[in-house]
């Protein structure tokens, strides 16, 4: 069990100087190496776009936009902190933007364009099959645009806390430096998001 | 603690966020307070009932988002994927720098064959329903992705009127067949590095050979060129493949591939590198790759120079 954790711990370091070696890499203009870099953090920062903004062209234009940033800057990167929180600096601005421009919008359109043509958002919701028993269908739409709903309640900061705490699993300590505030703050953020969201679906729990 | 304060720490509480002292205080609270447990309760419940409702991307979109990063990175850097870097590595890297390069162009009735070749090859891999069907135009159809595994399983991603993966091992036929279409996906360089990748390290087929000598001569991605160049080098004795490399030395405006292609000709004894490498300093503006060729040539007892 122990050697377990030592390797465990050993190839973490190992990862992390793999990764340090590959930044130099593409700081020097390998483009294989920033290939490799994507690689390893494009899937969770695609999944994240997609669940702060539902929608799927949306964290398209993240991912793209989010990659652009860093492919340009990241001959500016000092390594005074993680790779990936520099990262998700960028990412969390690019999608606070965005969660803050529908704000001022204020209605989200339920029907988004997509490459397969036009999609309802609740569709994404649904957990059940065409075949399942249709009032456990209706239940999970309705469960879905009530959640939806008291996502949309917070705002944007709220979000981003909640989002990278309950669905990403990051520590609060890691989000306030992502997002560039305190520990503290991001609890607060917390505490403030799950307070609506039981104010909101309370009378479902 | 009181039930209002502890009350007020139960969501951080859930998640693992209390320092130690706070964290013993609640759990102290919690086991002789019924109703701040059932408040603990629904804060679980709220969490297992939002569990489900994380989206997952589309299947297709990671593929997609990366093939739509490589072109916005190539329309970013094509301006800057000239000559102009002095020094042997910056040869290299400026080689690397536009290794995504689009643009392609193959003769269309090569690419034709190609096409048909993948439909039908294809519609052998997946035996149910007309996929690649005559009544499909084979133009309709590319590859979009070409992701290798660490299992030696390749997973290639090909539109037709609509997307179907198709995934198998490297040294099945008809993936290889797959992989050589893609080496020529016009349209898509990111596409032709991968294939050409994985070709490489099966260059001991003629046919493979063969595509790989073309994307030498014809690539106009110098990355592709390259990572072809690789392929070439178990090959670079013999004859048909040292002629393409001679007139690729001639011929190649990239730097890095020049110098790639001197290391494969010098590797082997042959008098006709001679006057390659003698024609090559005559016209070449790149010191370094001229300092190159009048080392070789010395090594080879051989003049500098055509008088």
């Amino acid at each position: 069990m122990l050697q377990d954790a030592a390797g465990a711990v050993s190839a973490r370091a190992v990862s992390k100087l793999d990764e340090a070696a590959a930044i130099r890499a593409v700081q020097r203009g390998d483009q294989d190496a920033f290939e490799r870099l994507v690689r390893a953090y494009d899937q969770s920062v695609l999944r994240l776009a997609m669940n702060l903004l539902r929608s799927a062209e949306d964290a398209r234009d993240v991912y793209q936009e989010a990659f652009l940033r860093v492919y340009r800057n990241i001959h500016t990167f000092r390594f005074d902190c993680s790779f990936h929180t520099w990262l998700y600096r960028i990412v969390t601005n690019i999608c606070l933007d965005h969660l803050r421009k529908r704000r001022v919008r204020r209605e989200e359109a339920a029907v988004v364009d997509t490459v397969d043509g036009p999609v309802d958002r609740m569709d994404s919701f649904e957990q059940e099959g065409p075949g399942a028993d249709p009032e456990r269908r209706l239940w999970n739409n309705q469960l879905g645009i009530r959640i939806e709903s008291a996502l949309c309640d917070l705002t944007p900061r709220e979000r981003m806390v909640f989002e990278l705490r309950h669905y990403q699993g990051m520590r609060l300590r890691a989000i306030g430096d992502v997002l560039g505030t305190s520990e503290e703050a991001a609890k607060n953020c917390l505490f403030r998001a799950t307070q609506k969201m039981r104010a909101v679906l309370g009378d479902l729990i | 603690m009181t039930c209002d304060a502890v009350i007020k720490e139960l969501a951080l509480y859930y998640y693992g966020e209390l320092a130690p002292e706070v964290e013993e205080g609640v759990e102290d609270h919690l086991q002789a307070c019924s109703s701040c447990q059932a408040e603990l309760d629904r804060q679980r419940s709220l969490a297992v009932m939002l569990d489900p409702h994380e989206l997952a991307p589309p299947p297709d979109l990671l593929a997609e988002c990366r093939h739509e990063l490589v072109r916005a990175i190539y329309r970013e850097e094509a301006p800057d994927v000239r000559r102009a870097a002095s020094d042997p590595w910056g040869l290299f890297r400026e080689a690397f720098r536009s290794i995504w390069h689009p643009g392609i162009r193959f003769a269309q009735p090569a690419g034709a064959v190609a096409l048909l070749a993948m439909g039908f090859f294809a519609a052998r891999l997946i035996p149910e329903g007309r996929i690649f069907g005559p009544s499909i135009p084979a133009d309709a159809m590319s590859i979009r992705s070409v992701q290798p595994d660490s299992t030696g399983r390749v997973q290639i991603s090909l539109d037709e009127t609509r997307r179907r993966v198709i995934s198998g091992r490297i040294d099945d036929q008809n993936i290889r067949r797959l992989l050589l279409a893609a080496a020529r996906e016009q349209d898509n360089p990111g596409v032709r590095v991968e294939s050409v990748q994985l070709l490489k390290d099966q260059s001991s087929s003629a046919e493979t050979r063969g595509v790989l000598l073309e994307a030498v001569l014809h690539d106009p991605n110098p990355g592709v060129r390259l990572k072809a160049l690789e392929g070439l080098k178990a090959f670079s004795a013999d004859a048909e493949v040292r002629r393409t490399l001679a007139q690729v030395l001639l011929k190649d405006q990239n730097a890095g591939v020049r110098i790639q292609v001197i290391d494969l000709l010098i590797a082997h004894q042959d008098p006709t590198t001679i006057g390659v490498l003698q024609t090559l300093i005559g016209k070449e503006d790149n010191n370094y790759i001229r300092m190159r060729c009048q080392n070789a040539l010395r090594a080879m007892n051989a003049s500098l120079g055509t008088f």
